[in-house]
């Protein structure tokens, strides 16, 4: 990832979006990686829900399609379900999360990312994403509208 | 430079653990978050201020912050100026109970009513700091007979 | 014997932010006022850091225990750069993950599955002053 890394900082809080991935409106970030698409929580997600306790995705073989629920993650505030931004299967989880959940929160775009699905169409599915720089957009809207609360 | 969709004042407290003042910032400071100025202040954390935290220390580098201290070690102003730059405010409770005639105000695990009374009139004297650098009116919070104006 | 040894210091992150932080200030209040009042005594964080002669002293060359609320570990931060010969860690989330299901709310007043968690840690933190205790490990 050669490109600057979009932030955004709101109160005290400074959010990044990696211009290299593509996010889905509930907060997921998508990295393709050919026919398959590691997923994760955003830095915007991760912040906003807290300190991680249980990552969960669901495991090898699970088929789901856009917005079917591909991980539950728990976190010291609320119980998340997660909405899988692609149609696919997992083929991957990652198992560094079970003794070490606090990896979403530390290195949500690297380290702490939470599955792996195998997709059949990559064009259709980045074009139910949005870049970096539209989430952007939307996260500083709800982030705002979160502070004017 | 952190980006405020209105301009807020970072308020940082001690954390004060031996004493009762200490427990009276932290009420205090909450007291003024989520009540009295929810919209016009956040709280930096004293802790991660120390450990390094960039979120608190670029906010308390651009925009104007209270430092509520339990006694006159004044940990949380010193570590504002140390790490980021002076607060423009500086409040020790313990200085706020001798001029208020506060005595035993109980343990800094529990306070005691008039600890609980302490905390509020800290987190009145946050608010009015708050205003003033907001360049804010204060908010009317008693009838006042034949005011005239605004 | 015990008796005339130097107390273990406690520092507590008591982190205003978040709940976390809440339990970890309650649970150093725990271990050092009710469960090992005789071995222990709570050292604040800011003190160590900035460098107070006083607070420094109590941990130099010794062991001591950080009770942390979440995995940025301040008050271990804290106390690694601070003189401490030993730093014995616990930190609230980790406590959470083998308490599954309480949800800490509130930083003034805890709710009761915050307090439940403070309680939980001070028992584990109480396991382990009595370890550094037997082996004679503070200053």
């Amino acid at each position: 990832m050669s490109a600057a890394i979009l932030e955004l900082a709101v109160d005290k809080f400074l959010f990044r979006f990696p211009p290299g991935l593509f996010y889905s409106e509930a907060g997921i970030w998508v990295r393709f990686e050919g026919l398959r698409a590691r997923i994760g929580l955003s830095d915007f997600t991760q912040q906003r829900n807290g300190d991680v306790a249980f990552a969960e995705p669901k495991e090898e073989g699970t088929a789901v399609r856009l917005g079917d629920e591909v991980a539950v993650v728990e976190t010291i505030k609320v119980n998340l379900s997660i909405p899988s931004p692609v149609d696919g299967k997992v083929v991957e989880v990652n198992g560094d999360l079970l003794a070490a959940p606090e990896l979403v929160n530390q290195d949500p775009y690297g380290k702490g990312w939470l599955a792996v699905l195998e997709i059949e169409d990559d064009e259709a599915a980045r074009g139910a994403l949005k870049t970096a720089a539209d989430y952007l957009a939307l996260a500083k809207a709800q982030a705002e509208a979160e502070v004017r609360r | 430079m952190p980006n405020l969709p209105r301009k807020k004042v970072g308020l940082i407290s001690c954390s004060g653990e031996e004493l009762p003042e200490g427990t009276v910032t932290r009420r205090a400071v909450r007291k003024v978050l989520e009540t009295l100025r929810p919209d016009d202040t956040v709280t930096l954390c004293l802790p991660l201020f120390l450990a390094g935290g960039e979120g608190e220390r670029a906010f308390a580098r651009y925009y104007p912050t209270i430092s509520v201290d339990g006694c006159d070690k004044r940990c949380a102003a010193l570590a504002t100026e140390k790490y980021s730059s002076k607060p423009l405010a500086s409040i020790v409770v313990t200085e706020i109970a001798k001029e208020s005639g506060y005595g035993a105000i109980g343990t800094a695990r529990r306070l005691d009513e008039s600890g609980l009374r302490l905390a509020d009139a800290v987190a009145d004297k946050i608010a009015e700091e708050t205003d003033r650098l907001l360049k804010r009116k204060p908010k009317d919070t008693t009838r006042r007979a034949g005011r005239e104006g605004s | 014997m015990s008796g005339t040894r130097p107390k273990i210091p406690v520092v507590p992150c008591s982190g205003i932010g978040k709940s976390l932080g809440a339990a970890a200030r309650e649970a150093a209040y725990v271990l050092v006022e009710d469960l090992r009042p005789d071995k222990t005594r709570i050292v604040a964080l800011s003190l160590l850091v900035l460098g107070d002669e006083e607070a420094r002293r109590e941990v130099a060359g010794g062991e001591a225990v950080a009770i942390d609320g979440c995995k940025l570990e301040c008050a271990a931060k804290g106390l690694a750069c601070s003189g401490a010969a030993k730093v014995h860690k616990i930190a609230v989330f980790d406590v959470v993950r083998r308490h599954r299901g309480l949800k800490p709310e509130g930083v003034c007043d805890l709710n009761e599955d915050g307090l439940r968690l403070a309680r939980a840690t001070a028992d584990e933190a109480a396991k382990i002053v009595d370890e550094v205790d037997a082996e004679g490990g503070h200053a």
